[in-house]
């Protein structure tokens, strides 16, 4: 579904400031299969969701979506196949609209913006319905400001809103590293329910190594712009926290224990 | 104030909440602060009245009119999104671009409308008087044109506009081009603005190379005012603001004029705007301020 070929992204080429964010990620992901994204800060995770999502362009290399070369397809171009929600959770959503237009926004998502009403009462029973799900409350709030829902309800929007439209691959950038842990272990929930309903391709960054492990069918570790593990099958299911935290050491170079299962600073 | 300058101001009024509307496109919809109106609000009075003089037919005149102001907000557009131009920079080079433009246009300072054919000859024979016919047309046209942005607003393009200058990285994640909002936005501001620069000539007769400064303060103005009265999310209701704002901001101006112990002559008017702009940005501050330190003092004594 996902082929990075090569994959190298460089900010202020030529500067004094020169980052090589990606140095050649070459990435297979068929249909279906639910990564986990894990690294360091700075390794270079949220640079290659941007970039499969398009809000980076590549440098070089290149990118396919099945047969679908999107390497120079626009952001907004590709998300007929892509749905994402940020880490941020006021990046996902407009503070200054109500709730019902946010979720009308993402469901327009991947069409063309007609001149027909975005609004209409059966859209409204569609969001209601799907609001339910959070336990929130929210399905009451539908005309309520963005703005004024906490953090968590905000996310576990956004994570609805990525959901409305059929899409074929989901972009999970440290989505639930905001939210209070009651809520982050909620949205993940629902995260996993709605992968499953819509047999996504799902790239999900975590730093919670428990999260990397617990969800999803493969879990990838990066470094530096490039990908240094990838585990997956059986080799995976026999994986403890405390051999990801091992692999994190060998990758920083030092011996070093950690004992977190965070993971801290350090590149 | 006479039932005649009273009309007069009404008239006025209503034809700059068109420019209120096109000023809360830009600055409020799209995040893009546009000074572009002062240039295509002449630019739509000087398009219509020259093409009238030379016998065109006053409804194509306007309608070149609100293209030539498209076309001028697309120009803002362009030198903002192609070349990374500030948008306050582009829009204030194509506003001086167009000064000299609608010279061109016109081909002398001024031009005199008031034996010739305009869009409200087609009603005169119904008999009502100038002065009612004028401010009657204005209203039906300002208030047709508010219900068909306060939908446009609610259709799945105006909300995608509206998201875009809320937050272009959601808007673009779900799909939205977002320099084509832009573009389309700018377009729709300044068409707007022209209508009203080219209504404004038609009804009072003349349109002038200057007639356009200060129009994008009035505009604020007007927004500010119908912002501060009506703290609603319905766009139905921030449209027609808009226009009531216009409407007030007008009264407010005249009857400032007016009252002599005031002493405020017409060359004065600028000032009064920048106090009342002023006012109106100051007001809701002391206000968020005070609220502020009320909340906190109850909170130190909890
Ligand atoms: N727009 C940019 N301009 C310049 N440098 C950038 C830009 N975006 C990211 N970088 C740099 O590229 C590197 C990779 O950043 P990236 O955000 O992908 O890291 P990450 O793995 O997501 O880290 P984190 O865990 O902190 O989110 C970092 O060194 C970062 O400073
Ligand atoms: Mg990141």
């Amino acid at each position: 579904m996902i082929s990075c070929k090569d994959i190298k992204v460089t900010f202020n080429a030529g500067l004094a400031t020169e980052k090589r964010a990606l140095r050649g990620v070459d990435l297979e992901i068929p249909q279906g299969e639910f990564v986990t994204v894990i690294g360091s800060n700075g390794a270079g995770k949220s640079t290659l969701l941007n970039t499969i999502a398009g809000d980076i362009s590549a440098s070089s290399g290149r990118l396919l979506f099945d047969a679908w070369d999107v390497t120079k397809v626009s952001a907004a171009g590709r998300t007929a196949d892509v749905a994402r929600v940020f880490q941020d959770p006021l990046a996902g959503t407009c503070g200054n609209m109500t709730v019902e237009e946010n979720m009308a926004l993402a469901y327009g998502r991947g069409k063309r913006g007609g001149l027909l009403p975005a609004l209409n009462d059966d859209l409204r029973v569609l969001f209601r319905e799907q609001l339910k799900r959070l336990n929130l409350g929210l399905e009451n709030r539908l005309d309520a400001e963005m703005g004024l829902l906490s953090g968590g309800q905000r996310q576990s929007v956004s994570l609805l809103m990525s959901a409305l439209q059929p899409s074929k691959i989901l972009l999970l950038d440290e989505h639930t590293a905001a939210l209070d842990p009651k809520t982050a272990a909620l949205v993940m929930d629902i995260t996993d329910q709605i992968v499953e309903e819509k047999k996504l391709t799902v790239m999900m960054v975590t730093h919670s190594m428990r999260q990397a492990l617990d969800h999803g069918t493969r879990t990838i570790m990066m470094h530096e712009g490039k990908v240094m593990f990838d585990l997956k099958g059986s080799e995976r299911s026999n994986y403890e926290v405390k051999d990801l935290l091992n692999l994190f050491a060998k990758a920083r170079g030092d011996g070093e224990e950690l004992d977190d299962d965070k993971l801290l600073l350090g590149a | 104030m006479s039932l005649f300058s009273f009309l007069g101001t009404l008239e006025i009024g209503l034809i700059f909440g068109l420019v209120a509307i096109g000023v809360y496109l830009t600055f409020r919809v799209l995040d893009f602060p546009d000074l572009t109106v002062d240039g295509s609000f002449t630019m739509g009075a000087a398009i219509a009245a020259a093409m009238i003089v030379s016998g065109i037919n006053p409804y194509i005149a306007t309608v070149c009119a609100v293209i030539g102001g498209a076309a001028a907000g697309m120009v803002t557009a362009w030198l903002n999104l192609r070349f990374n131009i500030l948008h306050l920079l582009a829009s204030i080079l194509t506003m001086t671009a167009l000064y000299t433009i609608n010279l061109r246009i016109m081909g002398k300072p001024n031009v005199a409308l008031i034996m010739e054919p305009t869009v409200l000859s087609p009603f005169e024979a119904l008999g009502l008087s100038n002065m009612y016919l004028k401010l009657i047309f204005v209203a039906v046209v300002v208030v047709m044109i508010g219900l068909a942005i306060a939908y446009f607003l609610n259709t799945q393009y105006g909300m995608g506009m509206r998201a875009t200058g809320a937050n272009p990285r959601m808007a673009q994640a779900n799909g939205i081009v977002i320099k084509q909002k832009i573009y389309a936005g700018l377009a729709l501001s300044n068409g707007l603005v022209a209508l009203a620069g080219a209504l404004f000539a038609q009804t009072n007769g003349f349109a002038d190379s200057t007639m356009g400064i200060g129009t994008i303060v009035v505009g604020l103005a007007a927004v500010i005012v119908g912002e501060s009265l009506f703290g609603s999310r319905s766009m139905l209701v921030i449209i027609f603001s808009c226009i009531i704002g216009s409407l007030l901001y007008r009264l407010a101006v005249s009857v400032a004029l007016n009252a002599d112990f005031l002493g405020f002559t017409t060359s004065d008017l600028n000032l009064i705007t920048a106090l009342l702009v002023g006012l109106a940005l100051i007001v809701p501050h002391i206000r968020r301020e005070q609220k502020a330190r009320k909340a906190a003092a109850l909170g130190g004594e909890a």
